[in-house]
């Protein structure tokens, strides 16, 4: 137990290391899934390991061990104390952010639905009278795609189908539910900060092959990328402090190259990570239970 | 009948995607199209009765209006929903914590030496 129930924090750690090395090398589509589904497990495994160190740190005050003690027979003190406490506070705060997630999620979908309102429930595009360019997709059912007028007068009529077709992309793919799932992954375990930026900067890459494979045509997908950000960036003005991590940058030179390969290995090992976390957390858990069960007889 | 137009392109686009894209070419333009021009705009060799059949469904829905001044048979987006939606759109840029900066946004910020290779990018592509 005392190996295995530190083990999903050096996993997370791992994945999180990993995350961006298969982005750049795994077809999007692929590594968008893996990435996500063993950040999701790995947050899981990482937390119960939590929980596990905290019921360790109760271990000594149940009269289970007590008694046992008194009986004169040794029970090993799994977990020093000072873990156990600071598992109860990373419990606390892991609880915390995961409410803080869900929340900024249910602001987000409200503040869509208002988005919707007043629109033909039947039709796919929303056009916002606005001049801020701005382009994104709508989760739901049915999922719509919302552009401003001043994004959509920017475009030619090739880059506007690009426009569109990656936007369906995000839809009919589930990005959305995707996104979420790896945002409170990183919520509930801070260390996998990095898979969750992997993973949001993947689905859009993973939309741009989509929307190049729709039109026929790499340089187009690219050329309106480029257009629809220097748009976007020139309304924004100097003052504003805009994050930029050459996203959209990496998205145009990946498409100035070949779509990466599926790949199956890489996804394999990131597969097998998350697997492996799992594994150790039920390893622990095993190990707590039998250590309980021998202080009881 | 949708697919009738799709005239050997890589895609076979649906009914609301081609929808879609009458809408944006009627918005991103600021003056009323007719049906000969849309078809020429969307250039995926859709016959000019899928044109018309597509604006007559929009109009239907009221998200375009058929220009009453202007040159016959002309179509103009409607400018009510969209104007709300642009409305609700500001109120929830301007509200912090951003709900809209969480999705999935078609591009994003950009840095002054970026900003100049992707004007060379575009310049290069002749376009």
């Amino acid at each position: 137990m005392r190996f295995d129930v530190y083990s999903p924090l050096a996993l997370s750690l791992l994945l999180s290391a990993l995350g961006p090395v298969i982005g750049r090398r795994v077809a999007p589509a692929l590594a968008v899934r893996v990435l996500t589904s063993a950040a999701v497990v790995t947050a899981a495994a990482t937390a119960w390991s939590l929980v596990l160190l905290a019921a360790a740190l109760l271990g000594d005050a149940p009269p289970v061990i007590r008694e046992a003690r008194e009986d004169g027979r040794t029970v090993a003190d799994p977990v020093p104390e000072a873990i156990g406490l600071a598992a109860c506070l990373a419990l606390v705060a892991i609880a915390v952010r995961v409410t803080r997630a869900v929340r900024a999620e249910h602001r987000t979908r409200r503040a869509l639905r208002r988005l919707c309102a007043g629109h033909p429930a039947d039709t796919e595009l929303i056009v916002a009278a606005s001049p801020v360019p701005q382009a994104f997709a709508v989760p739901g059912r049915p999922g719509r795609i919302l552009v401003t007028s001043a994004m959509l007068s920017a475009l030619d009529p090739a880059e506007r189908r690009v426009l569109l077709a990656h936007e369906r992309a995000h839809l009919a793919h589930r990005h959305g539910p995707l996104v979420t799932a790896a945002t409170l992954a990183a919520a509930a375990d801070p260390l996998l900060g990095p898979v969750r930026r992997a993973v949001g900067f993947l689905v859009e890459r993973w939309a741009d092959e989509q929307a190049a494979a729709a039109v026929g045509d790499r340089r187009t997908t690219a050329r309106a990328l480029a257009r629809a950000a220097l748009t976007a960036g020139g309304s924004r003005g100097a003052c504003a402090l805009h994050f930029t991590d050459r996203a959209v940058t990496r998205r145009i030179a990946a498409l100035q190259t070949s779509p990466p390969p599926p790949l199956w290995p890489a996804a394999a090992a990131v597969l097998l990570l998350g697997t492996l976390s799992a594994l150790l957390a039920a390893d622990a858990t095993s190990d707590l239970l039998r250590q309980l069960s021998g202080a009881l007889y | 009948m949708a697919g009738t137009g799709s005239r050997g392109r890589a895609e076979r686009r649906s009914a609301g995607a081609l929808e879609s894209e009458v809408l944006a070419a009627l918005w991103a333009t600021e003056r009323p199209l007719t049906p000969a021009e849309i078809q020429a705009e969307i250039d995926g060799g859709l016959a000019y009765n899928t044109v018309h059949t597509i604006l007559k469904r929009l109009y239907d829905k009221g998200l375009v209006l058929r220009d009453a001044d202007g040159r016959r048979g002309a179509y103009r987006p409607a400018k009510n929903a969209a104007e709300l939606t642009a409305e609700a759109m500001h109120e929830a840029l301007d509200r912090g914590p951003d709900p809209i900066a969480a999705l999935q946004q078609f591009v994003t910020g950009l840095s002054p030496e970026e900003e100049r290779a992707l004007r060379e990018l575009l310049a290069g592509e002749g376009a």
